[in-house]
């Protein structure tokens, strides 16, 4: 999962991009307005967290332009609590709301709520035959007992489950896997597919030849 | 008690009395008018009845052919000799008629009309009317203390004469020189029935009238009223707290509505002081998010797992970094907050101004240098009286603003000089400027024209430099163009 976030406050801007990389999420950030949403419109992010207050471009204007070209999933930072705002926010097409200071942990649940509901998905848990991805949890079971997993499998597993039945492609998985900051190395995939298959089974991720790759 | 606290009972009992008052003296009076006409017009009867009385019993009729005897044993005044009026106490008459032109004034039948009683000298009755009253009443003439006495005594040479209620009779009783007395009165019970009559009429009139009075009072009280309970009602709701209210004003011209223009303005003021005060801590509050939101992040994060001494180092200097920005937000605050409320203690000292400038030009040069702005300054040495701390902080906000809102390779120039007295200041910078509609609220709190939030800046440093000047009795102003430079104008008092 990729999650774009926009936000001018330095200190503010590292820590939350470092809380979620360590999530597992592969993270880009931007600073001020125009460099958000010229990332925003480039990448399909599966969530962006934006700020209210940005230079250039404040977040009501990105989430406006943004809204006529995507469905990217939004969740707005603000330091403005009042209900006026919150409404604004909301109605602009923000799909949640989180009023500074918060909690990490708080702004994290919210996000896995945003990406589940952007998939359709009712639950945290996703069954594929003996295999159950919990995305609340982060972890992955196999025959009820818990898969020893790297935070990068667990990615690829997370995307593969969440669009059960499509055919990822390979870009796809590169954009929503890796950063900005990463090379995209094309074996480096192969690695993370092939170590999944002997943990889950050689049948649980099959390859489209020429398209991608898909969990039936 | 409510009834006596209540403006309206209290204008309406007063106005009451006082028509009560008003009333009964009318009415008191038209009575004793009526009584006293009523009174007269009896008595001018009685009078001219004692007159024609008198007037017999000094010129007795000449002895008339029929009867055949005289009237009177005495001669006619012209047989006397002398023809004085004294010498008829020679012979006092010893009996009475009514001549046949003053029968008509007596009907000595009639129990309630005139009557007469006529004594000789000796005390003797020399003659009385068939429906005088029987009983003898004793006059007295002094003035008695009962008020239905009247002893309106007429006393000339030849009689005395006077008036007197007994009971329900009204007589008059006049001696004549010699020491014949007459007296002529009359039953008045008619009379003072209708002057009862008249009396009723009048109480009832009154009542009539305080009562469309007190219910016209109680109407005009309650229409001079009304503006104040609206006033009242309108206090109560703003006292709740709806500050929005204002008191409807229907005559802007009268005492009331003059008074609740002023107050509707007090209102609006409040208002507005209000909102004011309401966005200052809103403003400040949310200044405070950014900062805490930082240190909530950075050490959440932290904490969430184990870290190298790097990792925690650089949490440790990303919250001191945050606490700094509140500290200096809170800084601002109370020194806002110290000039609001007048604490604020300023120096009073000579110092050179120019001096202090060149210092603060220092201090910020290292900012300057990293912005390739280039910061120049002009003018002689000036002293002036004033807090040289505060005047610096003035002159460093004003720099860093030119050098943070400038292009880069621009300019700054600072320029001091002395005006018509006054000590003149102006940073001028080659900046994008502020646009039009920002102009008038950049001394505003937490007032920023572009909406980023450089930590640099918390949108108090102009609040704060006005609160200085004006608390040294200067001026501060601002000129800009935009795309050309901004110049703020410090005016002080040598």
């Amino acid at each position: 999962m990729r999650i774009l976030i926009v936000e001018d406050e330095p200190d503010l801007l590292a820590s939350l991009a470092q809380a979620l990389r360590e999530e597992g999420y592969a993270v880009d950030t931007a600073a001020d307005g125009e460099d958000g949403f010229f990332k925003a419109e480039s990448y399909d992010y599966d969530a962006v967290v934006l700020d209210v207050m940005l230079p250039k471009l404040d977040g009501w204007e990105i989430l406006k332009r943004l809204r006529k070209l995507k469905k990217t999933p939004v969740l707005m930072l603000t330091a403005r609590d009042q209900t006026r705002d919150r409404v604004k926010g909301l109605d602009t097409g923000a799909d949640d709301y989180v009023v500074k200071p918060f909690d990490l942990p708080e702004l994290f649940a919210r996000l896995r709520a945003l990406i589940r509901r952007s998939a359709d998905q009712t639950t945290n848990q996703i069954e594929i035959g003996d295999v159950v991805v919990d995305t609340a949890a982060r972890h992955v079971l196999h025959r009820e007992k818990p898969v020893e997993l790297t935070a990068r499998e667990y990615a690829l597993v997370e995307f593969l489950a969440v669009h059960r039945g499509e055919v990822v492609t390979r870009t796809q998985l590169y954009e929503h896997l890796f950063d900005e900051n990463e090379s995209s190395l094309s074996n480096l995939l192969d690695v993370h597919v092939s170590n999944v298959r002997k943990k889950l089974g050689a049948e649980f991720i099959t390859t489209r030849r020429g398209h991608g790759y898909a969990i039936e | 008690m409510k009834i006596f606290n209540s403006i309206k009972w209290r204008l309406q009992i007063w106005y009451g009395l006082i028509l009560v008052i008003v009333l009964a003296g009318f009415g008191l009076t038209a009575y004793q008018l009526e009584r006293g006409r009523q009174f007269r017009r009896i008595d001018d009867e009685l009078l001219r009845r004692v007159g024609v009385i008198a007037g017999v019993l000094h010129h007795p009729p000449p002895r008339r052919l029929d009867a055949g005897e005289p009237t009177f044993d005495r001669p006619p005044p012209d047989q006397l000799p002398g023809g004085g009026p004294f010498e008829r106490d020679a012979r006092p008459p010893t009996e009475f008629h009514l001549p046949p032109e003053a029968v008509g004034l007596f009907d000595t039948n009639d129990p309630n009309h005139f009557y007469f009683v006529i004594n000789s000298r000796d005390g003797g009755e020399l003659a009385r009317s068939a429906n005088a009253p029987k009983a003898e009443h004793v006059w007295d003439n002094r003035p008695s203390a009962k008020g239905d006495t009247l002893p309106q005594l007429r006393v000339d040479f030849f009689h005395s004469t006077a008036i007197q209620m007994f009971g329900k009779f009204r007589e008059i009783f006049q001696t004549l020189p010699p020491g014949e007395t007459i007296r002529v009165g009359c039953n008045i019970a008619p009379e003072l029935k209708e002057n009862w009559l008249v009396g009723l009429k009048l109480i009832a009139i009154g009542g009539i009238v305080l009562i469309f009075g007190l219910v016209g009072g109680w109407w005009l009280v309650g229409r001079a009223i009304r503006p104040i309970e609206d006033i009242g009602t309108t206090a109560a709701k703003i006292s709740a707290g709806d500050l929005s209210q204002r008191i409807n004003i229907a005559e802007a011209e009268s005492e009331l509505g003059q008074l609740a223009a002023v107050l509707n303005s007090t209102f609006a003021r409040l208002e507005s002081a209000f909102a004011q005060q309401q966005q200052f801590a809103s403003d400040a509050a949310h200044e405070l998010r950014t900062p805490v939101s930082v240190m909530l992040t950075q050490t959440q994060t932290a904490l969430a797992r184990e870290r190298d001494a790097s990792g925690y180092k650089q949490t440790v200097e990303a919250c001191q970094r945050a606490a700094q920005r509140m500290r200096k937000l809170i800084e601002s605050l109370l020194a806002l907050a110290r000039f609001d409320a007048g604490q604020e203690v300023l120096k009073r000292l000579r110092f050179d101004f120019r001096a202090t400038i060149g210092e603060c030009v220092e201090l910020v040069k290292p900012l300057a240098d990293q912005s390739g702005v280039k910061i120049s300054a002009e003018g002689g040495s000036l002293e002036i009286t004033g807090d040289p701390e505060r005047l610096a902080q003035v002159v460093t906000n004003l720099l860093t603003n030119a050098i943070q809102y400038n292009r880069p390779e621009g300019e700054v120039r600072v320029k001091l000089e002395l005006q018509g007295g006054l000590a003149v200041l102006t940073v001028v910078d080659t900046g994008q400027g502020i646009a039009a509609e920002d102009l008038p609220r950049v001394f505003e709190r937490f007032y920023r024209a572009d909406t980023s939030r450089s930590s640099a800046n918390n949108g108090l440093g102009l609040a704060i430099s006005k609160a200085i000047i004006e608390a040294h009795g200067g001026t501060i102003e601002v000129f800009s163009q935009p795309d050309a430079g901004t110049t703020f104008t410090v005016r002080l008092p040598v």
